[in-house]
């Protein structure tokens, strides 16, 4: 039961950081957007917070596991 | 023995003695169906993401964009990753029992859907044509469908991006409503998993979306 909330704990914890991330991210991307503006650099934080929702978030890495949730 | 552990019990019988693939097995399957209509949703929205960079590229000048709301623009895309936080959340209090918290979190990020939805149809679109602005932040879009390529395109790409939000809205919705009535469990929570990856994906499509319309090129009057 405790193992089990620790669990969760950390889960939760994770799911905070990589909120806080894109928040950043979009924040990066806004600045890059109005003081160098930048296509490339744009296109670089679309990639980063696109790979951290599809991996931290969708879980891409379950579609190739066996077990279950 | 709970509700839900006697049914995932009885589920589990039940399994045993038909030609139902096990749990395990089926759970895999969906994942693939899902992620694959979401590789089928790229081609639908990569054609859009592309339709912009041709149709507002102006020889001479570069890559250019319409003038819109920045400030609408960025509230609009932290309501939607909020949002998608509170499902992760949601969906991790479910794989761990709290059912409580997945309630208010799912319920949660329906509401952030509905502000995200109010905020680019209603404000952007400005559909009722209002005006009002807070501290010098302008409310209300004025692009209009005679604004041409940029109106054409602007409101291709949020138009069925929206379309999509308000989708994801009905199915937290509905994935909240199975939730009250006790239909998942840790063991068995395929919904509240699909209705997260929905969601997380409409996530996605903003992330590549919010720039292109927002900040990429320079801003035309």
């Amino acid at each position: 039961m405790e193992k089990n909330a620790d669990w969760k704990k950390a889960a939760q914890r994770l799911g905070m950081y990589v909120f806080i991330g894109l928040m950043v991210l979009t924040l990066i991307e806004y600045a890059v957007s109005i003081y160098l503006n930048s296509t490339v650099g744009l296109f670089i934080t679309m990639l980063l917070k696109s790979a951290l929702i599809v991996y931290y978030f969708m879980h891409v890495y379950r579609l190739w596991r066996e077990d279950s949730h | 023995m709970s509700a839900t552990t006697a049914e995932h019990t009885h589920d589990l019988q039940h399994e045993a003695h038909s030609h139902v693939p096990p749990y395990h097995v089926q759970l895999k399957s969906n994942r693939m169906g899902l992620w694959l209509f979401f590789i089928s949703e790229i081609f639908l929205f990569g054609a859009l993401f592309a339709a912009r960079f041709y149709l507002w590229y102006v020889p001479g000048v570069g890559q250019t964009r319409p003038e819109l709301s920045q400030e609408l623009g960025l509230l609009a895309t932290t309501v939607l990753l909020v949002s998608s936080y509170f499902v992760f959340r949601g969906e991790t209090a479910m794989e761990h029992g709290d059912r409580s918290r997945f309630l208010n979190s799912y319920m949660m990020a329906a509401l952030l859907g509905l502000v995200f939805f109010v905020a680019v149809v209603v404000m952007e679109w400005n559909v009722f044509g209002l005006e009002g602005s807070i501290a010098g932040i302008e409310l209300f879009g004025h692009l209009g469908v005679d604004d041409g390529v940029y109106a054409g395109v602007f409101y291709a790409m949020t138009g069925m991006h929206a379309l999509h939000v308000i989708t994801g809205v009905m199915l937290l919705l509905f994935v909240w409503n199975r939730g009250r009535k006790g239909d998942y469990s840790p063991e068995r929570h395929w919904g509240v998993e699909g209705c997260a990856l929905y969601w997380h994906y409409v996530d996605v499509v903003w992330v590549f979306f919010y720039p292109a319309l927002y900040l990429i090129g320079t801003a035309v009057h």
